[in-house]
């Protein structure tokens, strides 16, 4: 069965309909069978006047990581495109529009930047949709039109997207969104009718009716929906804020509420003051609201407290790069703020994984009291995969609270020093169980107490616990496990797919390579990380940031030097990256 | 045979002796001698009492200050914050379980500086959340610092010279934050504190209590007991506290009438 591995790319200016037009095709081909990871890129800080670029990698096998070549192009803006010319593979095909509604000059034009051996089909992109429709503001659907024809796309997956997009609008607007994409479709067929390609028509795929199509973004929302969320409280902030606008929109129905605070410190304080309450709240930001809530996160560490807070990385230090993805937060997420502080960080590597560690994170701050940190980036959180999403079964996010015991009514013990480190924890309300929590160092029963052996034993009590909770968090999950290897590589985040990708594509050329997924950051598996690098000759961790920070975290459980391999572009970390890397350190092995 | 009154009288009696509804800690606040926040200790504690609201019903939240020790006094649930953090946090919790009563305390370094930006959103926000600003004009804690609401002059460690800036009236700041419920108080009049405080909790929405208190530690220039004494006294006869424009007028004109300033009809 021939394979498909095809990246297509859709470029325009805003209003064009690019992004629309990139949802589509990954729909269609989610539809069809394929997997699907798309990635929308807008390097224009305000959206409005800027380029748009969406980027969709389709395959017959599970896709990872993004595409580094574009085999398809679709310019709905010549001027545009131009920059996405140098990503083309060879022999790619362009699509454009042969009328465009705005005159190009020669030497501005798509064709005249494209490399040697492009396929171009030129298509009337606007007039064709003014025939279909009566309006040009169809141009993007019989710019698909073309596409489909050309690469042997079932048409029928289009219209059925179509369909479920504009179904909402009427009939109407339904069928003249149809007739433009039928109306490039036809042009293309007729027109091209010699050089058609059946990339799409007859690869056999299974498709898997449970696969849906969602971002990063969408997960978290809806995780934190069938977690029971009540409360969500946050300050915009790039990227964080599709998740209070998600929640904006369907907390309501269920209940539940969005307070958009006055900054991010006062997010977490209501984070910490409802949870303190007994009820599930939670906050997200990036870097510049994360390094803002670094007390009082101490603070839910200190006086047990739970919270929940998602911090979608972005590039930094200060407001470094608000649209670009990196993963430099992980120092500050594990050790910001002031004192002994140890909290749980987690950090999903996948779409999928986004869901569940969301759901998981309020029953770890609720077991054990302390703000559990969700780390996820841009890249994570824009991209959209389609995955099987089993969303939590009743009972799978129940609460994990523990509540004293009746017994200890009247003469109870807030923090009392048990073997877990965990102390039972009364709310409001509860007759007989009253205690002030304090960020203020206290003794078992929480009274402000500043001596030497009490901070020495609390701190314990803290750190017991935090060690406790292991048992709880997921172990690194070794992929292409074997007793020893030449390289073993070690991925966290939204990096990890590329790490994945690059492994899996070395060890087709012989290589003894592995993959280690850590997605506990803290606390860590310190044993199975251990033993991995152990048995591994030389150990990468390929990571966006400069300065290696979770190589930082593990590179003294082994003696041996970690290699690192960090990118600071802002940009996804491309597998074939990370793959040279390998076979250069496989090269000096040699 | 006791009478229905003698049988209930008998049991105030002895839900009093009890304790259960007074919220007075079983050991003294470690405040310093004739601090004046053993009069809001009262004038709270004596309105938790005498409306008889169950004491596990009641958060007390505070930050961080002298002020801040409040709710280790007392025997509601409590949740003592980080410096200037009280006001979000009671938003918290009292949207977490809107059943509970929630008393937010604190300084006037917690409430008018480092935690200065938190006031306007939770009055606009009008949750329902009684808060006391226990406003000595001075740091307390840090042994003596000029506060935001320290009069310009003020010589202090930290301002040997003198301060230069002008200090923040936070009667006159709720009003224009358009908070539901704002009162004027002080701390040598309990009584007082706890009529605004029992006719203040009523108020569905957010409603503070600005009480001029005394630091005998650290300020024997400014609010001493006996410049408080003097300087303050009821608000005129006539006033009608439903009348916004009147309220600003009277705050704007007499930086000490005391008694509720302002409460918006329902
Ligand atoms: C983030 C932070 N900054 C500074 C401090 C130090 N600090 C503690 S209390 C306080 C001011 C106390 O003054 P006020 O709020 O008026 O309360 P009072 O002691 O007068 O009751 C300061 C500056 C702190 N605890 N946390
Ligand atoms: S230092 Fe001042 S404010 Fe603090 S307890 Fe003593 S008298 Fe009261
Ligand atoms: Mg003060």
């Amino acid at each position: 069965m021939p394979e498909v591995d095809f990246t297509v790319e859709v470029c325009g200016m805003a209003g064009d309909g690019t992004i629309a037009a990139g949802g589509l095709i990954n729909e269609a081909m989610s539809h069809g069978g394929f997997s699907v990871l798309g990635f929308d890129s807008y390097p224009a800080e305000i959206r409005g006047f800027g380029r748009c670029v969406t980027n969709s990698r389709i395959g017959s096998n599970e896709i990872v990581a993004l595409g580094e070549k574009t085999h398809a192009l679709i310019s709905l803006n010549d001027e545009q495109s131009r920059s996405r010319t140098p990503s083309l593979a060879e022999h790619s095909l362009v699509f454009f529009d042969s009328n465009p509604p705005a005159y190009v000059p020669e030497d501005n034009s798509l064709l005249s930047v494209l490399p040697p051996g492009a396929q171009v089909f030129g298509i009337p992109f606007g007039a064709l949709a003014v025939g279909a429709s009566g309006a040009s503001r169809g141009r993007n659907l019989t710019a698909l039109g073309g596409f489909a024809a050309v690469t042997g796309v079932d048409p029928n997956l289009f219209r059925k997207v179509i369909r479920d997009k504009f179904k909402a609008k009427g009939d109407r607007v339904v069928d003249i969104n149809v007739k433009s994409f039928d109306a490039g479709y036809e042009y293309a067929l007729e027109k091209f009718s010699d050089r058609l390609k059946s990339i799409f028509s007859k690869i056999e795929t299974d498709h898997d009716p449970k696969k849906v199509m969602l971002s990063g973004n969408q997960a978290i929302g809806m995780a934190a929906i069938d977690a029971g969320l009540k409360l969500y409280f946050g300050y915009p902030i790039t990227p964080a804020t599709p998740i209070m606008e998600y929640l904006a929109k369907y907390l309501p129905e269920r209940g539940g509420r969005v307070v958009q605070m006055e900054d991010e410190i006062s997010s977490i304080g209501a984070v910490l003051g409802s949870f303190y309450a007994g009820t599930r709240s939670m906050t997200a930001t990036s870097g510049p609201g994360f390094a803002l809530m670094t007390e009082l996160i101490t603070h839910g560490v200190m006086a047990e407290i739970p919270a929940v807070i998602l911090d979608a990385q972005r590039g930094g230090p200060a407001t470094g790069l608000p649209t670009k993805t990196e993963q430099s937060d992980l120092h500050a997420a594990v050790f910001g703020g002031p004192g002994d502080s140890a909290r749980i960080v987690i950090a999903p590597t996948d779409v999928e994984e986004c869901y569940h560690f969301v759901i998981r994170s309020f029953q770890l701050a609720e077991k054990y009291q302390t703000p559990v940190i969700v780390l996820t980036d841009f890249f994570l959180d824009n991209r959209v995969e389609n995955r099987p999403l089993i969303r939590a079964m009743e009972g799978q996010a129940a609460s994990w609270n523990v509540f004293p015991d009746e017994a200890f009514k009247d003469h109870y013990q807030r923090y009392a020093d048990t073997p877990s480190g965990i102390s039972p924890r009364a709310l409001p309300g509860m007759e007989g169980f009253n205690f002030t929590a304090t960020g203020l160092e206290h003794t078992e029963k929480g009274s402000p107490d500043y001596s030497p052996e009490n901070h020495a034993k609390m701190s314990e009590k803290r750190h017991r616990k935090l060690r406790y909770a292991l048992k709880d968090l997921e172990k690194p999950a070794e992929f292409f496990a074997s007793d020893h290897l030449d390289v073993g590589v070690i991925g966290w985040g939204s990096t990890f797919g590329s790490v994945l990708e690059a492994v899996e594509k070395s060890r087709k050329n012989g290589f003894k390579v592995g993959a280690l997924k850590v997605t506990s950051i803290f606390p860590y598996h310190s044993e199975t990380i251990g033993a991995f690098m152990a048995k591994s000759k030389r150990v990468l961790v390929p990571e966006l940031n400069y300065e290696g920070q979770l190589a930082n975290l593990i590179a003294h459980l082994d003696s041996k030097p970690v290699d690192r391999l960090n990118f600071v572009t802002g940009t996804p970390i491309p597998p074939s990256a990370i793959q040279s890397r390998i076979e250069e350190l496989l090269g000096v092995l040699a | 045979m006791k009478t229905p009154a003698r049988v209930l009288a008998d049991q105030v009696n002895q839900i009093q002796k009890s304790g259960r509804f007074s919220p007075r800690s079983a050991s003294l606040p470690t405040w310093c001698p004739g601090c004046g926040y053993f009069g809001i200790h009262q004038g709270l504690n004596d309105c938790i009492s005498s409306l008889g609201i169950p004491l596990t019903q009641i958060v007390t939240v505070s930050g961080i200050g002298c002020a801040g020790r409040y709710p280790f006094f007392s025997k509601t649930y409590g949740l003592h914050t980080v410096h200037g953090r009280a006001l979000p946090a009671a938003t918290g919790v009292k949207l977490g379980n809107p059943n509970l009563t929630v008393f937010a305390v604190g300084g006037d370094g917690d409430g008018l500086a480092i935690g200065g930006g938190h006031l306007p959103h939770i009055a606009r926000r009008n949750i329902d959340v009684n808060y006391l600003l226990f406003d000595n004009s001075i740091y307390g804690l840090t042994k003596g610092q000029p506060s935001p609401s320290s009069p310009m002059g003020t010589k202090t460690k930290a301002s040997p010279y003198g301060t230069i800036d002008k200090p923040l009236n936070a009667t006159l700041m709720a009003l224009a934050y358009g908070a539901s419920f704002v009162a004027r108080l002080f701390a040598g009049d309990p009584k007082g504190i706890t009529e605004a405080l029992i006719e203040g909790i009523r108020n569905p929405g957010f409603s503070i209590f600005h009480i001029y208190t005394t630091c005998v530690t650290f300020d024997k220039n400014f609010k001493t007991w006996a410049h408080l004494k003097k300087w303050t006294h009821a608000l005129p006869q006539d006033y009608d506290p439903t009348d916004l424009g009147r309220a600003f007028n009277e705050v704007l004109k007499d930086d000490f009438s005391l008694g509720v300033i302002f409460k918006r009809d329902a």
